[in-house]
């Protein structure tokens, strides 16, 4: 039997090669491994083809083993070469005994399973590559190759189906239902049911529907001097501040809760009279203006007006710009003086 | 029982610090060992006898210091009111009150970085290493007896940043500790140390081993960690609450600390974009073809340093300002200073150009009238602003001749017109950073170059 070579024997005998060329002293690992391949290869053959391959490292093995009888088997001289010299060393020696053996033993070679006729083919019972060659040539196929009997692929025998005497329908229904296919179906059938009911569900996400741009906050009188409300930050993203810091006069407006630097929401801070952004730091003054941090524009200001029953509406579909101009808009404040 | 609802020491962080100093314990010890088999001895001064004694004597005393207090630790956990070990007031008062200023910060990052260079050779050695190395988790155990420092640090999201500042320490030390030893080499005529051992190896399967031993100890690690420490999840998001302080994920602090200084646009599309197209573009600038596959510091001094400049002190040491330094309202806090809401910082930002015309000329800034057609106010606009925009031409144009008419002669001369311009005007944008922090934190400047009207701010 072929002792089985492993990867790193492998890489070790094409290092040992690599490392004297002077081929006079045989490699022993490739020697000993290749020779009882050689050896066992015919001998055993009518045995039984129990080297069935295991691991690339036999595919390996056996293809050098072939190789080197097949080339010997060609050649016509066995005992010509020692067996050291016949086991492949570098790239070169396998390639040229897999061409051998390509010569000798391709028909049946591609095939580990086919082991039989490898074997055999390998037993050295194949006319030399000429004649086979001439004999395609001629329009015959190889003698060789027809001697053996072709390989059988032994698959293993699927039990034969049961066929109850009488089938009945519920029995019948059981095995359809119970077969590979129609459970490999369902499991398909339900995730992808899954998969779709879920995309439905993403369609609607857990979000808050955005409010209404128009709305009422209340009579001007919930909205003393000096104040800022944040009652409506939350929900509508707005501060109504009713101030006579901007260039002397007596306003109510509305600013958007935006950040002008990079869009986050500041915080008011009473105590420091500030709107106050925690992204970057920037800061602006209760009327809105930008005076720390990196915001360069002051805060924007939305529509107000008073509407007809008396409150305050506020129009977020506007906006108006300081650096614009925009705050002398009638439609950007309320007079404050009717809070 | 303390009423104190921010204990500095509870019975369970006692405890825990126990641990920490247990884990050092262990550290030295091996280290003591280590030492004691290299059997290295230097001699004390005259006045303590002359004599020599072994330098594992001081690692052994220094463990066994280590092993003390661990035992204070674990034994003395019950009563934190009377426990002592603590970080002394006086200490945490001096460094917050140097790290709270970000002049002070970036000051002594960059100091830092300077000495790490000018002392390398010190520095890189395995004694000094591993000093370091004592320093850090000392100073990180000590620390962790303040709840602020603790509520900073303890964060699930800053333990990772925690840990790449030991990593990053690590492999910087490393790499200076394998250039030093290729210095010495080169000097003396020797090929570097790569170049003797250079056996090669083969992908399979020495290097797809490796990998997949890693692969599976790196999942392990965040399965590990994934199960260990919760996800720091918030509230579900909403545009019009934005929690305070608010962080971007810790690897782009960097680029949050910039967008302080700068407009979103420059801060938040031109330089991650120079940055990513200029490290690019370094294979093509660089002309010195030395220090390929070894490492080395003396025959790739500029480019090192100028690698190194860009991500210790601008990138990590950022990353570090923002995580540990920044807190509500993007205010820069001392690692042992509470977290104060309303901590008031005068931050009164002013534009160049009105430093120039109302601080300056002493007149009225020009403002467009109303009545103007667009080109009228286009001009108006750029009269305003015309000293910054000078200033910023004159420093992307003028500055290469200069740096190459002065310090970087041979580089231009190696490098070519066009490379060198490349190459100046990539340094020029990087150093752009640290001046305009400079200019804010000593001028309170705020643009150079400030056109809200068409949000153009640089």
């Amino acid at each position: 039997m072929a002792k089985k070579l492993t990867t790193e024997e492998i890489l070790k005998m094409s290092r040992a090669n690599k490392a004297d060329q002077s081929d006079t002293a045989p490699a022993e690992p490739a020697a000993g491994a290749a020779a009882p391949a050689e050896d066992s290869a015919p001998a055993k053959e009518p045995a039984k083809p129990a080297a069935a391959p295991k691991g690339a490292a036999d595919i390996m093995a056996a293809i050098r083993a072939k190789g080197a009888g097949g080339a010997e088997a060609s050649s016509g001289k066995p005992e010509a070469k020692p067996a050291a010299a016949a086991a492949p060393k570098s790239p070169a020696d396998i390639m040229a005994a897999i061409r051998g053996k390509g010569a000798g033993a391709a028909p049946a070679a591609a095939k580990p399973a086919a082991k039989k006729a490898t074997a055999e083919a390998s037993a050295g019972n194949l006319p030399p590559v000429g004649e086979m060659l001439a004999q395609l040539k001629a329009g015959k196929k190889p003698a060789a190759v027809e001697a053996p009997a072709k390989p059988t692929l032994k698959l293993p025998t699927r039990p034969a189906p049961k066929v109850a005497p009488q089938p009945t329908r519920r029995a019948f229904l059981l095995d359809v239902l119970l077969s590979p296919f129609a459970l490999a179906w369902t499991v398909l059938a339900a995730t992808t049911g899954a998969w779709v009911l879920m995309l439905a569900r993403f369609m609607f996400p857990n979000m808050i529907v955005e409010p209404p741009t128009s709305f009422k906050i209340g009579p001007p009188s919930d909205f003393p001097l000096g104040t800022v409300s944040t009652k409506y930050t939350a929900a509508n993203g707005i501060w109504i501040v009713h101030t006579n810091q901007y260039k002397g006069k007596d306003l109510i407006y509305v600013l958007a809760s935006v950040c002008t630097h990079l869009g986050c929401t500041p915080s008011w801070l009473e105590g420091e009279q500030k709107f106050k952004c925690p992204c970057h730091g920037s800061g602006f003054y209760i009327n809105g203006m930008n005076f720390e941090g990196p915001a360069p524009r002051p805060l924007e200001r939305v529509g107000v007006a008073l509407s007809s029953d008396g409150t305050l509406e506020v129009d977020k579909s506007v906006k108006f710009q300081e650096e614009k101009g925009q705050w002398e808009d009638a439609k950007s404040f309320v007079d404050g003086s009717i809070a | 029982m303390s009423l104190d609802p921010h204990p500095n020491l509870t019975s369970s962080v006692i405890f825990g610090l126990g641990w920490l100093y247990l884990i050092q314990f262990v550290m030295n010890f091996a280290w003591t060992w280590r030492s004691l088999k290299k059997g290295t001895h230097h001699r004390v001064p005259k006045f303590f006898g002359g004599g020599e004694v072994p330098v594992a004597m001081w690692w052994g005393m220094y463990t066994a210091l280590l092993s003390m207090v661990m035992i204070a630790h674990f034994t003395g956990f019950s009563s934190p009111e009377r426990f002592l070990i603590q970080l002394p007031g006086w200490f945490k008062f001096f460094v917050d009150s140097f790290i709270a200023d970000a002049k002070w910060y970036f000051g002594f990052c960059v100091g830092a970085f300077g000495l790490m260079i000018w002392f390398r050779r010190v520095l890189a050695t395995e004694t000094a290493g591993w000093l370091m190395l004592n320093g850090g988790v000392l100073f990180l155990t000590l620390s962790l007896t303040d709840w602020d420092f603790r509520q900073i640090v303890g964060k699930p999201d800053n333990v990772p940043i925690v840990a790449m500042l030991f990593i990053v320490g690590y492999f910087t030390w490393l790499y200076f500790n394998r250039s030093n030893e290729n210095d010495d080499r080169i000097e003396a005529g020797l090929p570097p140390k790569e170049a003797e051992d250079n056996e090669k190896v083969l992908v399979w399967p020495d290097l797809v081993y490796t990998e997949l031993i890693c692969m599976i100890a790196v999942t392990a690690f965040l399965f590990f960690w994934g199960v260990a420490l919760q996800a720091p999840l918030e509230e579900p998001a909403s545009a019009v609450k934005t929690p305070n302080p608010s962080k971007a994920p810790w690897y782009f602090l960097g680029l949050q600390e910039m967008l302080v200084y700068y407009d979103p646009w420059l801060a938040g599309v031109v330089f991650p974009s120079v940055i990513l197209g200029g490290m690019m573009a370094i294979p093509y600038i660089d002309f010195n073809k030395r220090g390929n596959g070894y490492y080395t510091f003396n025959e790739r001094k500029f480019a090192v340093s100028v690698f190194m400049f860009g991500f210790l002190p601008l990138w990590v040491g950022m990353i570090v300002l923002g995580t540990f330094l920044r807190g509500p309202n993007w205010n820069i806090f001392g690692i042992y200073e509470y977290w104060d809401v309303h901590k008031l910082e005068a931050l009164n930002n002013v534009n160049l150009s009105e430093y120039f015309w109302l601080y300056g000329l002493n007149t009225a800034m020009p403002t467009p009238a109303s009545t103007d057609s667009g080109m009228r106010i286009l001009g108006m606009i750029l009269l305003r602003e015309s000293p910054g925009i000078l200033l910023t031409l004159g420093y992307l144009i003028a500055m290469p001749s200069i740096m190459a008419m002065t310090f970087l002669k041979q580089y231009a001369f190696r490098m070519g017109f066009i490379r060198f311009m490349v190459f100046s005007n990539l340094i020029l944008m990087m150093a752009a950073l640290p001046i305009k922090m400079l200019l804010r934190w000593a001028f309170n400047l705020k643009y150079l170059v400030a056109v809200p009207e068409y949000f153009f701010n640089i």
